[in-house]
């Protein structure tokens, strides 16, 4: 093909508008999005063009009054987040710039760790707006904070989002464990080798049910040799409906 | 609101979306709510042929509102129509939860759309389509089958790859049948 550099880019803006790309074409076609306005303007073009499709949808039921309310409550949410989360990242960021040569290296990873977080944080954020049905908070041994949730969904998919960093000592790892019959005893849904976000898979176990317990313990690095929990326990917590 | 349900005689009050987006990016929840009652319907049918399932496509469109408040200031009205980002906005959400959901799961390429023939579907939207539309007279020039696939794509949401799954053609096939299509649009759009 001898495509011409304006054609190959006038072929990019209208699939990302159709939405036909995957992988490093569709990166490549939204960071064009965001760097070069006269790309940005040949996806505008193509999305107003395509609206003529749109306008055959009028079959639309209208959504009920729940979606407003849900779209209210997320926008409440969103915004005490917003209030008391930069107010934790930031000052980490500013500080650790202005720090003496020797400690840049390491400083430099400390900030991408941080923006790892933030980064993993969001898309979790983002993920966790689709209502779930259970949810568990995790408090931490001892001093009964809050330090993990677990989400679980609709459609039988769970996830472990983390609030606190914690990192087992070296050569052990957290074990994940969910627990809904004492009769059946506890079950591994993962070793994390730190805590992290986790899509955890409970298709293998009856429930998710009010009441069943997701716990952490410290394990050795290749999980518990047992079978069971082992080590300490870091954090546990209950599953409760969401209303 | 009563005038503007009163769609008789003068016809029905179409709220001004670019007006109610700049209103959201000043913090007004109740400009967000004209958008709401404006477009949601549609929101929700563009969302659905997407994700394929009614309960899906609310939390798209859940999702979709909660964005449209926060990256509200970046709309730019002289780049392109309210409408137009609005659901650019949904199709991406509703994008990115149905190949997010596609990895995990595993599901392959070769999922049945649930309709009888894929050309049908297509052809009895563009039908739909109002005869004013350019977008409509340049689609009618393209040949049957390259007309359905660029029609699915944009109303499904199909990626190359499960296009050319579809319709058992190798990807390179399917991409260079795409590229030429859009390409003819291109060139035939005013």
């Amino acid at each position: 093909m001898s495509a011409s550099p304006d054609r190959d880019l006038e072929r990019l803006a209208a699939e990302h508008a159709v939405g036909l790309l995957e992988g490093a074409e569709a990166e490549r076609a939204a960071a064009l999005v965001n760097a070069d306005a006269a790309f940005a303007a040949r996806v505008a073009r193509w999305r107003d063009d395509l609206l003529d499709i749109d306008d055959t949808f009028l079959d639309g039921e209208r959504p009920g009054p729940a979606l407003w309310s849900r779209i209210q409550a997320s926008l409440a949410d969103k915004g005490a987040a917003e209030q008391a989360e930069p107010a934790r990242l930031e000052p980490v960021a500013l500080r650790t710039r202005r720090r003496e040569r020797p400690w840049q290296i390491a400083t430099a990873a400390a900030l991408a760790a941080c923006l790892a977080l933030a980064v993993g944080l969001v898309s979790v954020a983002q993920r966790a707006t689709r209502a779930p049905v259970l949810v568990a908070v995790l408090l931490e041994e001892g001093t009964l904070e809050p330090a993990a949730i677990v989400n679980a969904y609709r459609n039988g998919r769970a996830e472990l989002v983390p609030i606190r960093t914690i990192v087992p000592p070296p050569g052990r790892a957290l074990q994940v464990w969910t627990l809904w019959d004492r009769a059946v005893g506890p079950r591994s849904l993962g070793v994390l080798e730190r805590a992290r976000p986790l899509a955890l898979d409970l298709s293998a176990f009856p429930g998710p049910a009010v009441n069943q317990l997701f716990e952490i313990t410290e394990e050795p690095s290749s999980g518990s040799p047992t079978g069971r929990p082992t080590g300490r326990i870091l954090m546990k917590g209950l599953a409760a409906s969401v209303p | 609101m009563a005038m503007a349900l009163r769609s008789g005689d003068t016809g029905s009050v179409v709220p001004d979306l670019a007006d109610a987006i700049r209103g959201c990016a000043a913090g007004d929840k109740a400009a967000l709510r004209l958008i709401y009652d404006a477009e949601g319907a549609t929101m929700i049918a563009i969302a659905q042929r997407i994700v394929r399932d009614r309960a899906a496509a609310e939390d798209v469109v859940h999702d979709a509102f909660v964005q449209i408040w926060s990256k509200a200031k970046t709309f730019d009205p002289s780049r392109g129509l309210a409408r137009s980002w609005l659901y650019a906005v949904v199709r991406h959400r509703a994008l990115n939860m149905v190949r997010a959901d596609r990895r995990l799961e595993r599901v392959g390429d070769f999922e049945p759309l649930d309709l009888a023939s894929p050309e049908e579907d297509a052809e009895s939207i563009v039908t739909r389509m109002s005869d004013a539309s350019a977008l409509r007279r340049c689609l009618e020039r393209l040949d049957p089958t390259r007309r359905a696939l660029v029609v699915l794509a944009y109303v499904h949401g199909l990626t190359h790859g499960e296009l050319a799954g579809r319709l058992r053609v190798p990807l390179g096939t399917m991409k260079s049948w795409m590229r030429r299509s859009l390409l003819a649009l291109r060139d035939c759009l005013p």
